[in-house]
């Protein structure tokens, strides 16, 4: 396999998967939080605001999964192409999420 | 002239996240070229990316917390209460998408971007989602001003008549 050839490296996949999920859960979080407000009130209990212990929550999550996925021998198994519809599928899902969320509730 | 801390903190927010944004637009014009001249000027764009976006996330996150709920019950009691429950909503959790992926981009652009397509094609597509999601956030920061504004004006307006 040339370099011209090469898929991405495991740390690249990893951390690409890692923020995939990361901003799927984000969403999700976003949605529960403004649904529950228990979750709400428990968020801003922990970091000042809610909206900051949501971002340090996404920050973690990120590294944590990149770690733990870079790890894994699968990660350099992924195909790119794939690997890519995955993250710009995850943007728009949760970018598009978000905005249908807040303007229906 | 009275410019108060707030004032400072809401522009210089909205100034880095401008900057982050055309932090990835270079990293993109440049990964387009990628070779083995620009590696290292990528590898630095794409931190400038990430830490504008951090700066912005600091800074927001400081005046969101602490000045923002005054502007925010003038929105709700003006004519574009959506300003606030639609675009302001949207946007502050938008903003977590850039901020992650300018974090993977300094890691995707580790690689040797001008002998690898997938590794170019990933800096690519990522620089991308930043520019693009940047750019509706700047947009949503716009119709919240406006938001203020309007409510403001009809405030201005009604003491008036």
């Amino acid at each position: 396999m040339t370099s011209e050839n090469a898929g991405l490296s495991r740390s690249s996949t990893g951390f690409a998967i890692a923020a995939a999920i990361t901003i799927l859960f984000s969403t999700v979080l976003a949605c529960v939080k403004d649904a529950y407000h228990p979750l709400n009130s428990f968020m801003n209990s922990v970091a000042w605001h809610n909206w900051i212990t949501h971002g340090l929550v996404d920050v973690i999550l990120f590294f944590v999964l990149g770690i733990i996925f870079s790890k894994n021998a699968w990660a350099g198994r992924i195909a790119s192409s794939r690997l890519i519809s995955f993250l710009v599928g995850a943007v728009i899902v949760a970018g598009v999420g978000l905005f249908v969320w807040y303007a229906a509730f | 002239m009275n410019i108060t801390s707030s004032d400072v903190i809401l522009l210089a927010h909205s100034t880095f996240g401008v900057l982050g944004t055309l932090a990835a637009i270079w990293v993109f014009v440049e990964a387009l070229n990628a070779s083995e001249a620009n590696a290292e000027r990528i590898r630095r764009a794409a931190w400038m990316a990430a830490l504008c976006m951090i700066a912005t996330w600091i800074l927001g996150g400081h005046w969101y917390v602490h000045f923002y709920p005054a502007d925010r019950a003038m929105i709700l009691k003006g004519p574009w209460p959506f300003a606030h429950t639609l675009f302001m909503e949207t946007k502050e959790h938008l903003f977590f998408i850039p901020l992650i992926l300018s974090f993977y981009l300094v890691i995707a652009a580790r690689g040797k971007l001008f002998a690898n397509a997938a590794a170019r094609k990933m800096v690519l597509c990522v620089a991308m989602l930043i520019a693009l999601s940047g750019l509706a956030i700047e947009g949503a920061g716009a119709v919240i001003n406006h938001g203020a504004k309007v409510a403001l004006l009809r405030g201005i307006a009604g003491s008036g008549r």
